[in-house]
């Protein structure tokens, strides 16, 4: 069973009000099936979502938008141990992930 | 979870931004709405679950202001609507995915079958959930 979730956009326009993604390097944890991350990503300058659902990442990568190819990553990783360099990112998102 | 906040420091750049986006517990509504019309029919009951995850989730963001990790820079709560063609679809939904953290007593399905049956025919359930957005900046 679906659900049709957040038609009115307030989660977009309240992350936009809160974040500055434009150009940025962003880590989005908890990206899940790429729901939130499509919203977005395509300001920013690229886009790393971490998931430990293998599922929600295969659906993720087979939904990816095909000009966002390049610009969005995905990896199944954990967010006590991520496998990123030092300071890579100008911004993350904990995405429903605490 | 403060490990967790420690990690993702470690790979942002100095004075990088966390936004922590997540859905608080507090007796979400349960609503029915047409083009032209809207009722509540109830509020769903939390459960001790979430209301420890959410508990968790701000000792570790706390602890980790004090750690002197992150600073609060701003934060609100906004609405975040979950939407179903109709009653049966939203318990479904309901029962697969949220019974770790919420129920919805008998009392409130009952009160959403009666309006949504009487209700215009583009009327569709939905349960209004609390979203907290917080913006913290990397302080070391």
């Amino acid at each position: 069973m679906t659900a049709d979730k957040d038609p009115e956009k307030n989660e977009l326009s309240h992350l936009k009000r809160y974040a500055d993604i434009a150009g940025k390097r962003v880590l989005e944890i908890g990206c899940g099936d790429g729901r939130l991350t499509w919203r977005y990503a395509r300001s920013a300058r690229w886009v790393a979502g971490i998931d430990l659902e293998r599922d929600d990442l295969r659906v993720a990568s087979i939904e990816r938008p095909s000009d966002l190819e390049g610009l969005v990553s995905f990896a199944q990783a954990n967010s006590i141990r991520m496998p990123f360099r030092n300071d890579a990112f100008d911004m993350a998102i904990l995405a429903w992930s605490f | 979870m403060v490990h967790a906040l420690r990690e993702i420091c470690r790979v942002l750049i100095q004075s990088g931004t966390l936004i922590d986006l997540r859905p608080i517990a507090g007796s979400w509504a349960v609503e029915v709405v047409s083009a032209r019309d809207r009722k509540h029919a109830g509020e769903v009951t939390d459960l001790p679950q979430g209301l420890a995850d959410d508990e968790a989730a701000n000792l570790a963001m706390a602890q980790a202001a004090r750690d002197g990790l992150l600073a609060r820079e701003r934060e609100e709560i906004f609405p975040f609507c979950y939407y179903w063609d109709s009653p049966g679809d939203m318990r479904q939904y309901v029962e697969e995915e949220w019974s770790d953290f919420i129920r919805i007593e008998e009392a409130v399905w009952n009160n959403v079958r009666s309006i949504w049956a009487v209700a215009n025919a583009d009327a569709r359930v939905r349960i209004q959930l609390n979203m907290l957005i917080t913006r913290w900046s990397k302080l070391q």
